[in-house]
């Protein structure tokens, strides 16, 4: 299934046709896959970018968004079928894609689609935006005032390569608010937004003019620009200097979402440092650092323990190695590279050091052999991200005090906090973190698992991107069932049409 | 392989003042790779000074002896300079691991800083150890022919960069081995008109240059120069060394494209254009050979040449444990210039060595790093300040 070539972009039918296409190897020398690869250059880009847009006028302006929802939940319900073949397909290719293990590429699919499936896209919808008839016509809000929600014509999506799944969601946001979508896969994952594209097109060949799917190298000036400055939106993943060049070059009504580098970290309250809790709590801590190598941002890279309950924090690290050892076998890790693997030992060499000159009761704790996972103790709280593949930090700390002082000034590098307490005490702890502007607080376990309808960088997944009618004629008679069908909006082909003075510049990283 | 005879260390807790002149006579006197009586007799020669190194450094510098304890390497399981416990690079940040009382005066070096940890500090008393190396290093790789050049540095003077090993190093090329310099920074700024005056004088006068910098000040100056259609033909033997690659640029840089520009803004011939490859925390630095094979009138060997006073262990990432010749890992190095700093560095570098010669593979790419989560390396990038 996975031998010779596979191709790494999706253009609608009509487009493919003319469209040049290169090999690249991909991968490891020694097991290197091919990657069929769309030319692109600026006038194709031009050329594309109308054609996505015409078709969205045809076939995605006017349609019901439930109708639309529909096939994207599908689609999501193929990827989740292990009989299936879009489902074995995305498997086999991810793991020739060499970066994670085949449990964690299974997780990343089950985790990435089930929440879209089966009614997942209509319930995401409605819960941000009330319904989803909005999308087709003015509907009434909570105080009664009909408007109606539009997406934007089309969003250039540009993705990152450091989770499994990562494009998905992005993807299904701007479908599922009739967006057209121009995606730029990441060169570390070139496989899931390709394979995703072809599958939705193949349920609905209409949707499937919609949307194209490309990779052109990073950095390539003249191609940045001719997607960028054209985009209406943009929805973003990458390095600093990538999202700040995409702020820099966008058209100044665009609506952006840049999310910039980011971690999590955890914090555990004294009590709930049971000898009875302590297994689950750090079988629930080490799946929250190993899921994904800890790539993402919601993996976090320090707990913060508290002393003074039944159990220590240095026995709370002793438990979560012994869950770190576990997960070895059950969730292996991908196999890092060399570059990787020699940050991971420096940190350990450094942390042996402090450990050796007795600096803050350092201790480190680490797989026998390898760099498979890596525990580093000390007194006190502090802040520093790890090399990252299961390597963390564990800070015994007093008090939540301590820890708002060392996070505060670099709240705006974390992206969510799990935290373990009991009663009281987390609604207490989550305003602190919320006060300090950590855009997620969950429960340890469930960092990796976030809310669909909840925020990615402190904002919506499709608030953020709607533009809104609404209609304040005081009370109307009902309309016509025949009035009520959705109005086709004409596809504006200039930028001024699209201008609304309510648009805002968001970023999702502060 | 003999062992070292450790009779011969015992005793040995000499001070810096003796260790130092001793240093520089075995520096000066090292045989370089192929002109060594034996490999086995030059290692056995090495381990001896290393181990007498280590001996004197976990005295002098607290931290390290308690390093090595820690680790349970105490100098009686020495018996080759393998077996010399390797400190973190990271730990010149966080710690001073310099031999010198921290109220002398001495000579500093800053790797840059990142906006939550403060730089790495490398403190000397007596900086005539790392000049003999320099010295030593430079004239091989770069000055085989005897020339005495006028140099024109793409950096700042050493006065406008007190804590940089490197504009310290350039500093001291001019002063003992050079015609004379001309520095093309200035108040932090690169005064372009001085380089092409100078270039324009030597096109001349017909008298060849020497060229010291950064890859990324030479690029920054080839783009200007492209962008304003500026050329030089600088007179035969005009040679230039240059340091860092991309590092720190937006895009990777490949050799290839250095040298060809070296060659097509200023007509220096690839082999004439000498990459080099060194750290703060070391005194010793890693030279191309395109210019000394040019000189000997052979064909250039791969990789960077590794001088005899220092050694590189390429460990595999995984286990830690030596690699077979020829395969990478991670490096560490073993600098026999390091006498007040300790000797032995854990980097987080990636290469390999093979007939004594070292191939870096780098650091991560850039590709690596994007995504949404947070680099490790954007809060802790080691840079060669």
């Amino acid at each position: 299934m996975t031998q010779g070539l596979f191709d790494a972009f999706y253009l609608p039918p009509a487009l493919a046709r003319d469209a040049e296409t290169t090999v690249q190897r991909f991968g490891p020398a020694h097991d290197a896959i091919e990657l069929r690869l769309a030319t692109v250059t600026p006038s194709n880009l031009a050329r594309w970018i109308d054609a996505l847009c015409a078709a969205r006028a045809k076939h995605l302006a006017a349609r019901p968004a439930s109708e639309i929802h529909r096939v994207l939940e599908r689609v999501a319900q193929r990827f989740l079928d292990p009989q299936s073949p879009v489902h074995r397909n995305a498997t086999a290719w991810l793991a020739r894609s060499g970066r994670f293990s085949t449990p964690m590429i299974a997780r990343a699919i089950e985790d990435t689609f089930r929440p879209l499936a089966q009614g997942g896209v209509s319930r995401w919808v409605a819960s941000e935006l009330g319904s989803v008839a909005v999308l087709d016509h003015p509907e009434p809000d909570r105080s009664r005032i009909p408007r109606q929600a539009f997406g934007p014509e089309w969003m250039l999506q540009i993705y990152a390569g450091n989770v499994p799944g990562l494009p998905v969601w992005p993807f299904y946001s701007a479908l599922a608010m009739k967006s057209a979508v121009l995606a730029k896969t990441a060169s570390q994952e070139p496989v899931l937004a390709p394979l995703l594209a072809r599958t939705i097109a193949e349920e609905d060949p209409d949707l499937g003019a919609c949307f194209a799917v490309i990779w052109w190298k990073g950095g390539t000036d003249e191609l940045d620009r001719a997607a960028i400055r054209r985009a209406p939106a943009v929805l973003a993943f990458g390095s600093d200097n990538a999202t700040a060049n995409i702020a820099r070059e966008a058209h100044p009504d665009a609506t952006l979402v840049l999310h910039g580098p980011k971690v999590s970290v955890g914090y555990i309250s004294s009590a709930s440092l049971t000898r009875s809790a302590l297994g689950s709590l750090a079988s629930r801590a080490a799946y929250d650092v190993a899921l994904y190598d800890q790539q993402g941002c919601l993996s976090p890279h320090a707990f913060y323990v508290e002393r003074g309950g039944e159990i220590g924090p240095a026995a709370f690290a002793s438990a979560l190695g012994a869950a770190l050892e576990a997960l070895r076998d059950e969730l292996p890790r991908g196999e890092p590279s060399a570059e990787r693997a020699a940050s991971v030992q420096l940190y350990r060499a450094q942390a042996q050091f402090e450990e050796a000159i007795g600096n803050r009761g350092t201790q480190v704790l680490a797989s026998r052999e390898g760099t498979d996972w890596t525990l580093v103790y000390e007194d006190g709280a502090g802040f520093t991200p790890t090399p990252a593949y299961r390597t963390v930090r564990i800070h015994a700390v007093r008090g939540i005090e301590e820890v708002v002082l060392a996070l505060q000034p670099v709240a705006h590098s974390i992206e969510a906090v799990g935290i373990e307490a009991k009663g009281r005490e987390k609604a207490d702890l989550a305003a602190e973190f919320a006060a300090i502007g950590v855009p997620r607080i969950a429960a340890v376990g469930s960092l990796q698992s976030p809310a669909l309808s909840g925020t990615h960088g402190g904002v919506h997944r499709l608030a953020p991107f709607l533009r809104w009618s609404t209609v304040e004629l005081g009370s109307m008679q009902p309309r016509s069932p025949k009035a009520r069908r959705p109005k086709t909006r004409p596809a504006s082909g200039s930028r001024s049409r699209k201008r609304k003075p309510t648009t805002k510049r968001r970023r999702g990283r502060r | 392989m003999r062992r070292v005879e450790l009779s011969r260390l015992e005793g040995c807790r000499a001070d810096l003042s003796d260790l130092t002149p001793e240093r520089i006579e075995f520096i000066d006197s090292a045989p370089w790779a192929g002109e060594a009586p034996e490999a086995g007799e030059a290692d056995r020669d090495f381990s001896i000074e290393a181990i007498r190194t280590f001996v004197f450094q976990q005295d002098v510098i607290p931290d390290y002896g308690a390093y090595a304890r820690h680790l349970g390497l105490e100098t009686r399981d020495c018996r080759l300079w393998k077996d010399i416990p390797a400190v973190p690079v990271s730990a010149f940040r966080s710690h001073d691991l310099s031999a010198s009382p921290s109220e002398g005066e001495t000579t500093t070096f800053e790797t840059s800083g990142t906006t939550i940890s403060r730089p790495g500090r490398v403190r000397l008393t007596d900086t005539s150890i790392y000049e003999a190396s320099v010295s030593r290093n430079f004239v091989r790789h770069l000055l085989s022919d005897g020339a005495r050049l006028h140099a024109v540095i793409f950096g700042p003077a050493k006065a406008e960069a007190p804590h940089s090993s490197l504009w310290f190093m350039a500093d001291h090329l001019v002063r003992e081995l050079c015609a004379g310099g001309t520095w093309v920074v200035q108040g932090g700024e690169p005064n372009w008109k001085r380089a092409d005056e100078e270039f324009e004088r030597a096109q001349a006068g017909g008298q060849p240059l020497l060229l010291f910098g950064t890859t990324l000040l030479f690029q920054a100056w080839f783009e200007r120069c492209d962008r304003e259609g500026i050329r030089f033909q600088l007179p035969r033997g005009s040679r230039a060394m240059d340091t860092g690659g991309s590092k720190g640029a937006a895009v990777d840089i490949s050799r290839e494209t250095v040298q060809d520009s070296f060659e097509r803004v200023l007509g220096i011939p690839a082999t004439h254009a000498v990459n080099e490859y060194g750290m703060a925390e070391m005194g010793s630095q890693f030279y191309g050979d395109s210019l000394l094979a040019a000189h000997e009138g052979r064909a250039p060997c791969p990789g960077f040449a590794i001088p005899p006073w220092v050694r590189t262990r390429v460990l595999d990432p995984e286990t830690m444990r030596d690699v077979p010749e020829g395969k990478s890992g991670v490096l560490v190095h073993y600098d026999l210039a390091n006498l007040e700093i300790p000797l032995a560095i854990q980097t987080e570098d990636v290469g390999s060595v093979a007939a004594g010669r070292l191939r870096l593979e780098g650091r991560l790419p850039e590709a690596e790093r994007r995504g949404c989560s947070l680099p490790f390396e954007r809060f802790v990038e080691r840079e060669r300040a």
